[in-house]
């Protein structure tokens, strides 16, 4: 081994690295945001005359976000290597162990800390703070629809809650499984000692903190009146809480882009010696086609929102009709990145319940190839059926037939995946744990998902259910039923790895048998009312659909109990759970033969792969 | 860009190689950024809603005539020269000499200076106002972003030439590999943005 000649930088105990954290971030944040909010007031020009009600204060309102995001990942460190880069003053070798965090106890998870293992607790901590929040939401919501009349909150704070809960869960959603396991789990299981690129592995997470408070401002100055697609020309007519939207999805778009290369770069430069792609476990290739599918989708979303601060706050025309824009254009440029989105989510969370099926069945994976045909075919055909969610909006109607034709034909490797699991779990020796009845879960949740899925796909059939709450319904039994059920199970799967303690047992049970009555009570109720005609988006209804938003709601707070007993199982065994030992669902991936504590670089001598993952004898057909 | 993960050393090779796939996968989102701005000028251009792609004249405000697509061209060509003084300065890095080296990345570097005063000349002397029709949005569009681009090349570049007059790239130079294809792409977005508007 060779090692560069380096110019180092200062002796350690000096450097500026390691006086910078959390509370250095939100304090250098806060005064940027307000030196360039005083600064915009006093020097910005008056809007001409004739510009768009409100251009000023957007442009002050964007400006003063920007400064906080700026100073804020100043002050976490971000900026430290690239300026360190263009000095030609690299880090040292101290330093870059300062910045793993080594030696520095519960410190290392309020810096940029690079260590992978500290970015995925990191992630699970912001996931589950997500879903607190945007579960709070919806609880606010199914309140408020409790009763035909609503009421409960004003119209306008209504809007704005349903619009914050939609992205929060989206975010939320999409780093759910990437995230915390992606990155905890995932360079073990490939036998790396760290990501490809730790500083950046850092980055993408103090990103998504760093957009946070943007989305959280926009609540204080009129909030996300839009829904979480935020449609053009509505979006540049809203209020100022717009922009907290807009930064937020830039934000973390650029999050996305940095995990993805990050991700893939890993698996496909640092898999251990004998990890061939035919031995790769396919939790290893549901993140990646996750992560590679999100790296060109998402910048499509953050220049749809760069348009749209650009409409607000320069009086541009892109979807302005008067102006020459066109509110289509909004639509194309979201659902390029929207449809692919469902999947960016979907495919790991299924990903990790095909990884744990053979484990929990003592079988083989059923057909490990026709799993990676059925990932690629669904990566590659979401990127062809964006415009079945404009069928009604009048653009193209030429193009109707094809994009139904592209949409059906999702099904086809998404019943391959299907397929993966049932074969897999066909005669099998069950081992009946919390993630298998998972797998139950999700088949029942997803085949729900999927068919109406198809209804919605026609053409015909879209016409009169498009903006229901038949809509809303679908894609909560596709995202939560699936998405977030493979998610639950991966944490309690792997929950003794990162904490070195056992899920309770107990709760476990409880919480996922809540979860799921009440998400299928809830969702249930939900299909009945927007197969009748009850609009989504609303915040009061007809009374003849009293009863079935009655059932919907009691379901909505079965969930949350049950979300709050996970969340008490959560901290109750991390603290004071049954010690694990080292490999205690006796599986074969990599990630379960390192010791808890699991070292800073994972392993001592990097491990050689002779096999695939799933040697647990021949299957039966 | 570290040749260590945390306590273990890695040859500069296999680093090199895993931090040149890792740009290029971030230029795959640069790349699908840049192709949808490609999309909205010309999906906006052919639909030339309500006749105000270029709006004409009205009785308080003369037609809207197209900019030249010279400035666009011109940031292009100035681009390129940078590309090219660096690749100059790369094969000096690869043939060991470092006089080669640093007169490449210097140069690339005042090219890329006076491509960002070019393109701020040309934003600031343009005969708009940003409500003119959607032309005008999507070519401010272009400079805007391209002079995001422009400045992120400065600091790249600036920080190439002081690691070549530092000595740094002695015994590897796969940083300036890797600043290469960020030069290569620059060229091209670039590029593509001076072609769109060249059909206005």
């Amino acid at each position: 081994m060779t090692t560069l000649t380096q110019n180092t930088a200062t002796a350690p105990g000096k450097s500026i690295i390691e006086k910078l954290n959390v509370i250095t971030a939100l304090a250098l944040g806060v005064i940027s945001a307000v030196v360039v909010w005083r600064l915009s007031l006093a020097f910005l020009p008056e809007d001409a005359e004739g510009a768009r009600l409100f251009s000023r204060e957007d442009k002050i309102t964007l400006l003063s976000m920007c400064g906080w995001f700026v100073g804020f990942m100043t002050g976490i460190g971000a900026l430290v290597g690239p300026f360190r880069w263009l000095m030609g003053k690299d880090l040292a070798h101290d330093e870059n162990m300062f910045l793993a965090g080594e030696n520095m106890g519960p410190k290392r998870y309020f810096r940029y800390t690079t260590d992978h293992k500290v970015v995925g607790i990191q992630y699970l901590f912001i996931t589950i703070l997500i879903f607190f929040l945007g579960g709070g939401l919806a609880m606010l919501i199914r309140t408020n629809l409790g009763t035909p009349e609503g009421g409960w909150l004003h119209a306008q704070a209504y809007n704005s809650i349903v619009g914050t809960h939609g992205i929060l869960m989206i975010v939320g959603t999409i780093i759910m499984v990437t995230g915390p396991f992606g990155n905890f789990i995932m360079p073990i299981m490939i036998g790396a000692r760290d990501m490809a690129f730790p500083r950046l592995n850092a980055l993408s997470f103090w990103l998504i903190v760093a957009a946070a408070i943007p989305l959280l401002w926009g609540q204080f100055i009129g909030g996300i009146t839009t829904g979480w697609s935020a449609y053009n020309p509505l979006a540049s007519q809203a209020p100022l809480g717009m922009d907290g939207y807009i930064m937020y999805i830039c934000i973390f778009a650029i999050s996305t882009m940095v995990a993805g290369a990050n991700i893939t770069t890993t698996v496909v430069k640092m898999r251990a010696k004998g990890m061939t792609w035919n031995r790769t476990p396919i939790f290893i290739y549901g993140t990646v086609a996750s992560v590679a599918l999100a790296l060109p989708a998402f910048p499509v979303f953050f220049l749809s929102q760069v348009l749209s601060a650009f409409d607000r706050a320069l009086d541009t025309s892109f979807y302005n009709t008067a102006g020459g824009g066109s509110g289509w254009l909004y639509e194309n440029l979201f659902w390029l990145m929207g449809h692919p989105e469902v999947y960016v989510i979907l495919i790991p969370s299924l990903a990790a319940l095909m990884e744990m099926a053979p484990v929990f069945t003592r079988r083989p994976l059923f057909s490990f190839n026709v799993a990676i045909m059925g990932i690629a075919g669904i990566s590659g055909l979401s990127v062809l059926v964006w415009a079945h969610h404009m069928y009604i909006s009048g653009w193209a109607p030429l193009l109707n037939a094809p994009f139904m034709l592209t949409t059906e034909l999702i099904s086809i490797p998404t019943g391959m995946l299907f397929l993966v699991l049932v074969g897999t779990l066909w005669r099998g020796r069950l081992w009946m744990t919390m993630p298998l009845m998972s797998i139950f879960a999700l088949l029942w949740n997803f085949m729900i998902g999927g068919i109406t899925g198809i209804y919605l796909s026609d053409v015909p059939a879209d016409a009169f259910l498009h903006g229901s709450m038949y809509v809303t319904a679908h894609f909560h039994y596709t995202l939560m039923g699936a998405g977030l059920t493979g998610a639950v199970a991966a944490l309690v799967y792997w929950f003794p790895k990162m904490t070195g303690r056992m899920f309770d047992k107990t709760l476990s049970w409880i919480a996922f048998w809540m979860i799921q009555i009440g998400f299928n009570v809830a969702f249930v109720g939900m299909f009945m009312v927007g197969l009748a005609g009850q609009p989504r988006r609303v915040e009061s209804y007809a009374p003849t659909f009293n009863t079935a938003n009655m059932v919907t709601t009691i379901g909505a707070y079965t969930i949350m109990i049950g979300f709050l007993v996970l969340l008490h199982g959560v901290i109750s065994s991390a603290r004071s759970g049954v010690k694990a030992p080292k490999n205690p669902w006796q599986a074969k991936t990599l990630e379960w033969s390192v010791d808890y504590p699991i070292p800073l670089e994972n392993f001592d001598v990097l491990p050689t792969v002779t096999s695939d993952a799933y040697g647990y004898g021949k299957a039966k057909s | 860009m570290s040749v260590e993960t945390h306590a273990h050393h890695e040859h500069p090779d296999v680093v090199g190689s895993r931090n040149r796939l890792g740009v290029i996968l971030l230029l795959v989102a640069d790349i699908s950024f840049a192709l949808s701005m490609v999309f909205v000028y010309f999906y906006l251009r052919g639909q030339n809603v309500n006749n105000m792609w270029l709006p004409a004249a009205t009785a308080d405000h003369p037609a809207i005539e197209p900019m030249s697509a010279g400035p666009g061209w011109i940031v292009t060509a100035i681009a390129a020269f940078g590309l090219l003084a660096h690749i100059y300065g790369l094969k000096g890095a690869r043939s060991q000499n470092q006089t080669q080296l640093k007169l490449g990345s210097l140069v690339a570097f005042v090219a890329s200076l006076v491509a960002v005063v070019y393109q701020f000349n040309t934003i600031s002397s343009a005969p708009f106002t940003f409500s003119d029709g959607a032309y005008v949005s999507c070519f401010y569009m272009f400079v805007f972003l391209n002079m995001v681009h422009l400045l992120l090349t400065v600091f790249i570049s600036l920080g190439n030439w002081n690691r070549a007059r530092l000595g740094l790239y002695v015994e590897n130079f796969w940083h300036v590999d890797i600043v290469r294809i960020w030069w290569i792409w620059m060229v091209v977005s670039s590029l593509l943005g001076a072609f769109s508007l060249s059909y206005p």
